[in-house]
């Protein structure tokens, strides 16, 4: 049955159609009516083939023509129709972007953590391994393989915390907590020859009553660099670049002025008192570096031949430098923290800050 | 230790540039300056001297030869020559003997007599620099004796010589059971380890560290025995720690004095004391110095000088800087000179130097360390080693603060009361010998006591709490020290299955999967001191090895700890173990291209059946098709049978080879209820 179809009907209909719908889904409706795979003018198209010849020509170039007006009139109301519901949603639909946002629960790592973590990276990026050690130590590593004789004042400066003396290593030796991680320096040369550059990060211990800056137990990050001719002109530019990478934000590195003070410590020979300018007041002097413009950052100086000795090195053939640092007091600088206790509190209201 | 400004002024004919300034080039070039304060038309200088310099720097005189180096000064010191003034009729010796019965303990000692003295005050300028530094004027000879310390760093004693039985002084160790009353009226008990000065009959002194009460100097002193001694550092310092009595002596001495000084100072002393109280100076020192000590003499290579300070420094300069630092350059055999190496030799004042380092640091800072340029050494490129133990440490913190725990970081120790409470013998904790407090008193076998401090402390402010420490535990085994990294956590509440649910996910981020749980079976007696609650805890295990223990905490530790309302769930992991499991490997699984299809099915079941149990049921009947199991859902209680608990999962269908058609699907999930039904007592939910 091949129904005449009026296509100019077809084409009247349909527009007027298109023109009067309001929603997507009537249009689709309307889509599908005349150009879906039963729509009116598909069929059209379709019996086109039983047309005679003469017909099919001019019909089938009509129902084309007609197919694409109608497909770009459905796209245009479908444009409009959706620009219109955009309009009228930009209206009513709203944010109130001032309420406080869903957090993901994620933890903290500690301050100390991070602090360490950002000093490994600026070191080993120079060159520096890390490296670590035991927090219980004996005499010999702590002290006397590092220049500091037995029943001498220089033993003062570290306030030690002994184990009972039952207790003892292997070698039969006096056990403590170390006092600094500069045990390390003999433990690591023992076993590795030079050139070396090392970084070791720490608990360490001191018979200490506690206050604001003063803990029992505490944070170093000590260094090492030995080579054949490594001077204190190189200690200067590594620590001073240490500074400023520790320091600085990203791209915005500001240049930290560094100075060297005589210092005593039995292990190095020169020794060292390192300051960096006050970051509070850029060195015109504050509260925060009582009025001297400078920060006590570390002790460090030149390893001192006997410390190679006692490694088992020839001073004759290295020399090299060497630095400890609390990283403590690097972290209450970083984040203007005025009580080391803080660290060790668990106390989260300060913990999850970081 | 304070210094006068004025005094120290008083050995310059040039003006020293005023105190601020001064205190800044001491603090760059020698030892830091603490404070300056002013007291009346002087200004005291707090000087933090370097421990290894006060054998020639705890003194006037050796501050005022660094100015002298630092700024190139001239240094005046009009120290006399006694011989001229002491009285030829009479003889020191002939009044008092020396007797030193340890040569090793007092390698020299010095003594003058002085007669017909006149005890009185002392004139102004003594008093005021006396109290300008902190010391309090008593009669002149004693205020000589304190003076001539403070301005050569020489301790000096003076006795009255009437008062000293037998005409004898003897330097000896203490006999046990003697006493001895100080100046200050204290009252020590002596023993074999405290050195003495003796009379005849009785210690007299405590050797370098303070005079006895006997023999003190009063209004009738007639007749005065000034003591200039050397002793030896480690004898004072055994004595002074074995008595707890610290002087001003006792502080010099304990780090060393160049022996050469106590002639220096006895003479000043002697002509002082002769110029203000009168009397006079009997002939002849006495003096006990039966081995002489020389200067040192030390090659320094000056290559080497360039070397470690990496600056040059001409020659004409080094030589100028040792010099003023009266350091003598010495002729140097031709062969050594064309090597550019230098004799020098140092003043036996200065005990620290020994080596050429020692010289170079001298050089340095004289020089100025301000003037040291930066530079990055130029040495072989050797890429740093990596550490792996950082690296687990780091990943394993970083997955645990992503799991939404907050790290913290404790003391390594716990107290009596914490030892009792989670039952640590004695035997197997570590004591430490001083501690600074009780609660200080053991090494930390656990880091669960401190957590649970951790956890306690912050429910003040909050009851959802999730902390974690990895750190390094101690104990005792056999006698014999273990210190090694836990990894513990603690999530508050009843987290037993959140807690196991991070302990999985921080194993599979750190590569492993072969992970277990066993439950825990104590012994009746393990199971009274475990701080673990019975049955509500298991053994962690990985590839059949225990790393660890999952947890609640008990509720007899909860109730002694004033936490009875709570429940605590803990994971403590062996860190050391857990690092030797990890792995940085993982295998692609290649993604199915094939469908997926999910199932739900949902299982009644008595209650104390294991959810493994189950599980291992549907994965061995769904063999290859399945790809996984998800439980989503535990249900017991309300309109459930009594006794029973209702399991729901999604079963989740896939191959990797074919799409399955829905007939495959529905065989196979039929094939998992019968095998599951097999129990009489399970009832797939339909």
């Amino acid at each position: 049955m091949m129904a005449k179809i009026d296509l100019k009907l077809l084409r009247n209909q349909a527009q007027k159609a298109i023109d009067l719908t309001k929603d997507l889904k009537e249009l689709n409706d309307i889509f599908k009516r005349y150009l879906g795979k039963r729509g009116q003018l598909t069929q059209v198209l379709r019996s086109l083939e039983k047309l005679p010849e003469t017909k099919r020509a001019k019909v089938g170039k009509e129902a084309n023509e007609l197919k694409s007006f109608l497909r770009i009139k459905c796209d245009q109301k479908a444009r409009e129709i959706k620009e219109k519901i955009r309009k009228e949603t930009a209206k009513t639909e709203w944010i109130d972007i001032t309420r406080p946002g869903e957090r993901p629960a994620l933890g903290h790592l500690h301050p100390l953590s991070q602090v360490k973590n950002k000093t490994e990276e600026i070191f080993q990026l120079m060159g520096f391994s890390v490296v670590e050690g035991p927090e219980i130590e004996n005499e010999w590593y702590n002290f006397d393989a590092l220049n500091i004789p037995k029943d001498h004042p220089a033993r003062d400066i570290w306030d030690t915390l002994w184990l009972k003396p039952e207790v003892r290593s292997p070698n039969s030796q006096r056990l403590l907590l170390r006092t600094h991680t500069s045990p390390v320096q003999i433990r690591y040369m023992e076993k590795n020859n030079p050139p070396l550059r090392i970084i070791v990060p720490g608990r360490v211990f001191r018979h200490e009553a506690t206050d604001a800056s003063h803990e029992i137990n505490f944070y170093q990050i000590e260094g090492l660099m030995v080579d054949k001719k490594i001077s204190v002109a190189n200690f200067k530019a590594i620590i001073q670049h240490f500074f400023q990478q520790f320091f600085s934000t990203p791209g915005g590195e500001k240049s930290i002025g560094i100075r060297l003070r005589p210092g005593y410590f039995p292990f190095v020979e020169p020794g060292f008192e390192v300051d960096m300018i006050c970051l509070a007041c850029g060195g015109r002097g504050c509260s925060v570096c009582s009025q001297t413009g400078w920060l006590e950052m570390m002790g460090a100086g030149m390893v001192h031949p006997n410390v190679f000795k006692a490694a088992g090195l020839n001073p004759k053939n290295w020399q090299g430098f060497a630095f400890g640092m609390g990283l403590d007091r690097l972290a209450m600088m970083k984040h203007k923290i005025n009580d080391i206790r803080l660290f060790y509190s668990g106390d989260l209201r300060f913990l999850n800050q970081f | 230790m304070v210094f006068s400004y004025n005094w120290l002024q008083s050995f310059f004919r040039k003006k020293l540039p005023k105190p601020e300034k001064l205190a800044e080039l001491l603090t760059m070039k020698a030892f830091e300056v603490e404070e300056i304060k002013k007291i009346n038309r002087d200004w005291v200088l707090d000087i933090d001297v370097l421990p290894n310099r006060a054998g020639d720097c705890f003194s006037h005189l050796g501050v005022a030869r660094e100015i002298s180096a630092i700024l190139d000064l001239k240094l005046q010191t009009s120290f006399p020559d006694l011989k001229a003034k002491e009285d030829k009729n009479l003889k020191a010796k002939d009044f008092i003997s020396i007797d030193v019965k340890s040569q090793k303990d007092c390698p020299r000692y010095t003594a003058r007599v002085i007669s017909d003295v006149k005890v009185g005050s002392s004139p102004e300028w003594i008093k005021t620099r006396l109290k300008v530094c902190g010391l309090r004027p008593i009669n002149n000879i004693v205020d000589i004796a304190n003076y001539v310390m403070l301005e050569t760093g020489q301790p000096l004693h003076a006795f009255d010589g009437k008062k000293l039985e037998g005409g004898k002084i003897i330097v000896r160790f203490a006999k046990n059971r003697e006493k001895i009353i100080t100046l200050d009226e204290e009252k020590y008990d002596l023993d074999e380890n405290v050195l003495v000065i003796a009379d005849a009959k009785k210690p007299v002194a405590v050797a370098g560290i303070k005079g006895g009460k006997i023999p003190e100097i009063d209004k009738k002193t007639k007749i005065v025995v000034l003591e200039s001694a050397n002793f030896r550092p480690r004898t004072i310092r055994k004595s002074s720690k074995k008595l707890g009595l610290k002087t001003d002596a006792s502080l010099r001495f304990e780090h060393g004095i160049d022996p050469n000084l106590t002639k220096v100072a006895i003479n000043r002393a002697a002509d002082l004391i002769q110029r203000i109280s009168g009397g006079k100076i009997l002939q002849d020192l006495i003096d006990f110095y039966p081995k002489k000590v020389f200067s040192k003499r030390i090659k320094l290579d000056l290559d080497y000088v360039e070397r470690l300070l990496g600056v040059k420094i001409s020659r004409k300069e080094i030589l100028g800087i040792l010099k003023r630092l009266k350091f003598k350059i010495t002729e140097t055999p031709a062969l050594l000179k064309t090597k550019g190496i230098i004799m020098v030799e140092a003043p036996t004042a200065r005990l620290d130097i020994s080596i050429p380092e020692d010289l170079i640091e001298e050089i340095g800072r004289i020089y100025g360390y301000q003037k040291i340029p930066s530079l990055f050494p130029t040495a072989v490129l050797i890429p740093p080693k990596r550490n792996l133990d950082i690296f687990w440490e780091d990943t394993a913190k970083s997955v645990l603060k992503g799991a939404g725990f907050t790290e913290v970081y404790n003391y390594s120790f716990i107290g009596e009361k914490e030892a009792k409470l989670f039952n640590y013998k004695k035997s197997e904790i570590i004591t430490v010998e001083n501690p600074v407090s009780l609660e200080q008193k053991y090494l930390r076998p656990s880091l669960i006591p401190n957590l649970l401090k951790n956890i306690k402390e912050n429910f003040k402010y909050s009851d959802e709490i999730k902390i974690f420490e990895l750190g390094e535990i101690f104990a005792l085994q056999k006698s014999k020290i273990t210190q090694k990294y836990m990894l513990s956590g603690a999530i508050s509440g009843d987290s037993f299955y959140q807690t196991k649910g991070a302990v999985d996910l921080l194993l599979n981020k750190l590569g492993i999967s072969n992970i277990w749980y066993n439950s825990y079976r104590p012994t009746p007696e393990q199971s009274e001191i475990s701080i673990w609650q019975p049955k509500k805890c298991a053994e962690i295990k990985v590839n059949r090895r225990e790393i660890g223990f999952l947890g609640e905490i008990s509720s007899k530790i909860l109730d002694e700890l004033k936490l009875n309302a709570f429940k605590i769930v803990v994971f403590d992991i062996d860190f050391e173990k857990l690092k030797a499991l990890t792995s940085e490997e993982q295998n692609f699984k290649p993604i199915s291209p094939y469908p997926a299809a999910i199932r739900d099915l949902a299982i009644l079941v008595p209650r104390e059946i294991l959810v493994r149990e189950v599980l291992n049921k549907i994965e061995v009947a769904g063999g290859d098709l399945i790809r996984d199991v998800d439980l989503f859902d535990i249900y017991e209680g309300e309109n459930l049978p009594e006794g029973k608990k209702n399991l729901a999962f999604h079963i989740v269908y896939q191959s990797e080879t074919r799409t399955l058609s829905s007939k495959e699907i529905e065989k196979t999930h039929q094939k998992i209820i019968n095998i599951l039904e097999k129990n009489p007592d399970w009832e797939v939910r339909k």
